[in-house]
């Protein structure tokens, strides 16, 4: 009799059903954007207006502190000895299997230390200190040529002993991405230039300053797999990034440019390929499974860079930004100390309250100043003490402002009441292991609950029980 | 160095619970205003006993329970002048003392306080002053000025009382405080959307489906009249709207004013009131927890996970 109960409640909701997804379609969805998200800092430009106009500008430390472990998977084996030169891209750490990355000298000189270093993600890393000689000297290289003669089949390869990730912040190493499994294919390639986090703009000086590179990197990834449909995307609130791209794409078979509407988290992989493509990639299933491969415009600049002149991913453009003197879009070296970095930027104009490394939605918070720059840096924020501050977290009120935010149709309200609870099978009943982590609920929570961190460590330790009970 | 750390994301928008009350209150305004023009002094009493009785009932509550202070978040005293709103404007002053007292302790801060209650703390008092004291709720007479002399009683335009549509829209009519001005209602309306506090979805929808239903039932007044008469306006925008007790999902929220609008007609056909908002609302406030349970926004992928599969297997 319940049952009964229960189907013609579901029959009458799905007649509301229809019209809920037809006002999706009418009203949320225009075309190169996704349902839900945020407009983080709209009023200030999302906080990018400081360094939007300014050339990037390379700084070279004394020294650097290489972590073996720049991206996700496992940490690379150190392979030289303290006392030993080493010259600039030369390999330091040997890749431990395939979802790893091997490491290369971002400076030519001589390993003073071996040694470990708390970093960002908690535990310590091992660091290979390299006491810089400024003579700038490459090892030797072995580049595959102009992309229109290089070997299809040795691109991933060469993007693979390169040390290439992603370099929008996820860090995950390029060519397992590139990978194509069994039985699956790719059609689409697209290149990550909305930058939509706050404050950062590598990504948008890099598209106006090198814009020939990124396309280089695109058409080598797309004559790698035989893809014949490139796409640059871009947020609509970087006209001179767009038109840049669009020149440099100008006459190059299968690549277009196209421009998205300007909302958080526009560059989020699964959003983005929505917003381009029209297609969903299946819930628990990566990109290819939607036959599209994302990759951030820094990470095909990297890739071109490795077929064309050979070159190992040794540097990267960071933004600067909060307080300290002078906002810059730097390229740094890997390993590169925060502290330096500042030093270069003139110094804290106040005391440091908090350091982010990444934009405002999802950067990590560093523990001290001496944390490096790694292959994921896109921006090092410095926050002061007032702005850094903690705050306290309110009842909720059931606005469901973060059910309108969420760009993945959760309920993060409910979520939490299961992650409060310590309930890890609620949670995951609620679609927890969805969650993308991006923060829309938190920021626009008018209680100021903390939604995304308490999804962050269920979703951990829901991670945790099921390595737990695998073994 | 010392240095906070903590999980992203590290900025926050300026809407708190605070500011989203703080424009409630300021959308409730020119309602309220010209409800104090229309009914006089008692009137603005009424409004300033409401709101100290709720801000002083929920300050009391929690410190005698050891809990956190919370009347600065102002919820209890939008709670406090939704409750003077919709009391007739010569009522006694222990009315909305009592009724407050009522929605805050009773309704609100029982059940577990902001955002926990399953009735709209206001409405439900509104429902038990009425049921307490029906010939005192319901003892209706007109705006002071409009026949040169103080308290002529009459009825209601439900109950028979004849008014232009004009009169009806600007809020020259017998009813409660906050409900008589449908323009100045409108107003508050359009700033509570302008400043994001509500969606038009439950206000718009909840009027629509309650004039297709009076069309269809054939009510004893015109559609204009059934529109612009009675607190169906004021309830559609300032209680249905209320947070804690409307469905999250913009699905969950059409059923839910489809249902207010077609309970609220029902009851002013065949019920024995003139005037069914007050129960219309609160059925569909204990509705709510059903529909969000059983309304489930889809979620990203999951629905062409499930296609795949069913095409593998």
């Amino acid at each position: 009799m319940l049952r009964n109960q229960q189907w013609v409640l579901r029959v009458g909701f799905c007649g509301f059903g229809a019209v809920g997804k037809y006002e999706r379609q009418v009203l949320a969805l225009p075309k190169y954007s996704f349902k839900g998200g945020v407009h983080p800092l709209h009023d200030q430009h999302e906080g990018k207006t400081s360094t939007t106009k300014l050339p990037i500008r390379a700084y070279v430390p004394d020294s650097v502190d290489i972590p073996m472990s720049m991206s996700i998977g496992a940490p690379a084996t150190p392979i030289v000895q303290v006392g030993d030169h080493v010259k600039m891209g030369q390999k330091i750490g040997e890749a431990n299997g395939f979802v790893s990355l091997p490491v290369h000298a971002s400076v030519s000189g001589e390993v003073t230390a071996i040694g470990t270093k708390v970093l960002l993600l908690g535990g310590p890393t091992t660091i290979v200190t390299i006491k810089n000689d400024f003579q700038d000297e490459w090892t030797e290289l072995s580049p595959l040529g102009p992309v229109e003669e290089a070997d299809p089949t040795k691109i991933v390869p060469a993007v693979q002993a390169a040390g290439i990730c992603g370099m929008g912040g996820a860090t995950f190493p390029a060519h397992v991405k590139l990978t194509v499994g069994e039985g699956k294919y790719c059609d689409t390639i697209i290149l990550n230039g909305a930058e939509c986090e706050t404050h950062v703009t590598c990504d948008h000086r890099l598209m106006i300053e090198e814009p020939q590179r990124i396309v280089d990197g695109l058409r080598a990834v797309m004559r790698a797999l035989d893809v014949k449909r490139g796409v640059i995307a871009v947020e609509d609130n970087k006209p001179d990034a767009i038109d840049s791209m669009k020149r440099a794409a100008a006459g190059r078979e299968g690549v277009e440019v196209v421009t998205l509407r300007t909302k958080y988290p526009q560059g989020s992989e699964k959003q983005l390929i929505s917003a381009v493509t029209g297609r969903e990639v299946p819930s628990k299933k990566l990109p290819l499974d939607a036959h599209v491969i994302v990759l951030n415009v820094g990470t095909a600049k990297a890739i071109a860079d490795a077929v064309i002149e050979g070159k190992p991913l040794i540097d990267r453009v960071t933004t600067v930004k909060g307080c300290v003197k002078d906002h810059a879009n730097l390229r740094l070296r890997m390993g590169t100390i925060v502290a330096d970095v500042i030093g270069e930027c003139g110094g804290y104009t106040e005391e440091a309250g908090k350091i982010v490394m990444g934009g405002c939605m999802t950067g990590l918070c560093a523990p001290n100043d001496q944390v490096v720059v790694s292959k994921g840096s896109n921006g090092i924020l410095v926050f002061n003490e007032e702005d850094a501050k903690g705050y306290e977290e309110n009842p909720c009120i059931r606005c469901g402002r973060c059910v309108e935010a969420c760009p993945i149709g959760l309920n993060p309200y409910r979520m939490k009441h299961f992650c409060d609870a310590g309930d890890l099978k609620g949670a995951e009943a609620n679609d927890l292991m969805e969650c993308i982590l991006c923060g829309s609920c938190s920021y626009i929570c008018p209680a100021k609950r903390w939604l995304t961190a308490s999804f962050k460590s269920t979703k951990e330790a829901i991670m945790r029980e099921a390595r737990r009970a695998k073994k | 160095m010392s240095l906070h750390v903590s999980i992203a994301p590290h900025v926050h928008s300026k809407d708190s619970t605070a500011t989203i009350m703080r424009d409630v209150l300021i959308a409730l305004l020119p309602t309220t205003l010209v409800g104090v023009y229309c009914f006089g002094l008692n009137a603005a009493l009424l409004c300033v006993l409401g709101v100290a009785a709720a801000v002083l009932s929920e300050y009391a509550y929690q410190k005698l329970t050891g809990q956190k202070v919370r009347i600065n978040d102002l919820s209890a005293a939008v709670t406090g002048l939704l409750l003077a709103l919709n009391l007739p404007g010569n009522a006694p002053w222990w009315m909305p003392v009592v009724g407050s007292f009522f929605a805050i302790v009773l309704v609100k801060q029982l059940f577990g306080g902001i955002g926990d209650n399953f009735m709209n703390p206001a409405l439900t008092a509104r429902g038990v002053l009425l049921a307490s004291w029906p010939v005192k709720m319901t003892a209706w007479y007109l705006p002071t000025f409009c026949k040169g002399v103080d308290a002529v009683s009459t009825a209601t335009v439900l109950g028979g009382y004849e008014a232009s549509a004009m009169d009806m829209f600007l809020g020259f009519i017998p009813g409660t405080i906050g409900e008589v001005s449908k323009v100045a209602i409108l107003i508050g309306f359009a700033y509570m959307l302008l400043r994001k506090v509500i969606s038009w979805r439950i206000p718009v929808v909840m009027m629509a489906s309650f004039a297709l239903c009076a069309a269809l039932f054939g009510m004893e007044q015109d559609m204009v009249t059934s529109l612009l008469s009675g607190g169906i306006l004021f309830g559609a925008v300032f209680m249905a709207t209320d947070y804690t007790t409307c469905p999250m999902s913009p699905v969950g929220q059409y059923i839910y004013a489809v249902g207010c609008g077609v309970i609220i007609a029902v009851i002013r056909k065949w019920g024995s009131y003139a005037e069914g908002v007050t129960y219309g609302i609160l059925i569909m406030n204990i509705v709510t927890p059903l529909i969000d349970k059983y309304v489930k926004i889809p979620v990203y992928g999951q629905e062409k996970a499930k296609k795949e599969a069913k095409a593998n297997a």
